[in-house]
């Protein structure tokens, strides 16, 4: 028995339809040369390294399967052809790796966007001292400024 | 005057010694010393892979990491393959 992963990076506007169908797809392609699907794992939105077909975001997905040592050069041109022609729309890169069949299937992957939250400004600023810049503290300058300005209309008066 | 002290090893290589200890511990493979880095060693663990690159994004030569060149040929391998992937820049212009 042969394992392999196929990790793909995907378009950020993938639906979630156009997603399952990729899935079940590979998983045919796979399980109709007596391969078996161990697992598929989408890991999210990621900012990518360095633009790709002008898109600044991704969606990674990757699939782990085993299969047969007799089939699996044509599975292997037979996932070619689906992420390089057929889906060629949605997938912008793909890479097939073989793996140690006796390695655990554990792996380290970067955080996504989704996984880390997201921020606000005031938090940040917040965390690095810097609270004079805040909203609030901003809203009160302009407060001040303006209750500045209808003084000098009032001594004009 | 003072004498001249007679120097039993030449000052060419105390000197070469003193630079030698001066940049701390000697250099060693993080590989080769904790056998639970190779299993991260992966091309899709990014963040492990983003400590042997420059600012630039360039690969560290094993001169400057301390790997072995056995560990450093892996390593090359698994970040060129995060570069195709894009998890890693070829080449970054601001880091």
């Amino acid at each position: 028995m042969h394992r392999y992963e196929v990790l793909l990076l995907t378009i950020p506007e993938i639906t979630a339809d156009e997603a399952s169908s990729l899935e079940s797809h590979l998983a045919k392609v796979v399980s109709d040369l007596k391969g078996s699907v161990l697992s598929f794992d989408r890991w999210g939105k990621y900012f990518l390294a360095y633009p790709v077909r002008k898109n600044d975001y991704g969606i990674y997905f990757l699939m782990r399967f085993e299969c047969d040592v007799e089939n699996c050069k044509t599975i292997l041109d037979a996932l070619k052809t689906t992420c390089a022609v057929k889906y060629s729309e949605l997938i912008m890169r793909h890479i097939i790796v073989k793996l140690d069949a006796h390695a655990p299937l554990e792996y380290q992957r970067p955080e996504s966007l989704e996984e880390t939250p997201s921020r606000d400004v005031d938090s940040f600023l917040k965390e690095n001292k810097m609270t004079g810049l805040m909203a609030s503290s901003r809203g009160n300058r302009q407060k001040d400024e303006s209750m500045a300005e209808s003084m000098t209309q009032e001594e004009r008066l | 005057m003072a004498r001249k002290v007679k120097l039993k090893i030449s000052t060419r290589l105390l000197r070469k010694k003193a630079r030698r200890s001066s940049f701390g511990t000697a250099k060693h493979c993080r590989f080769c010393s904790n056998k639970d880095n190779v299993a991260l060693l992966d091309y899709k663990n990014a963040s492990l892979l983003r400590n042997f690159l420059t600012e630039r994004g360039k690969i560290l030569a094993s001169r400057i990491s301390g790997n072995c060149s056995l560990h450093q040929r892996a390593l090359t391998t698994e970040i060129k393959k995060s570069r195709v992937m894009v998890l890693l820049p070829y080449a970054a212009s601001t880091y």
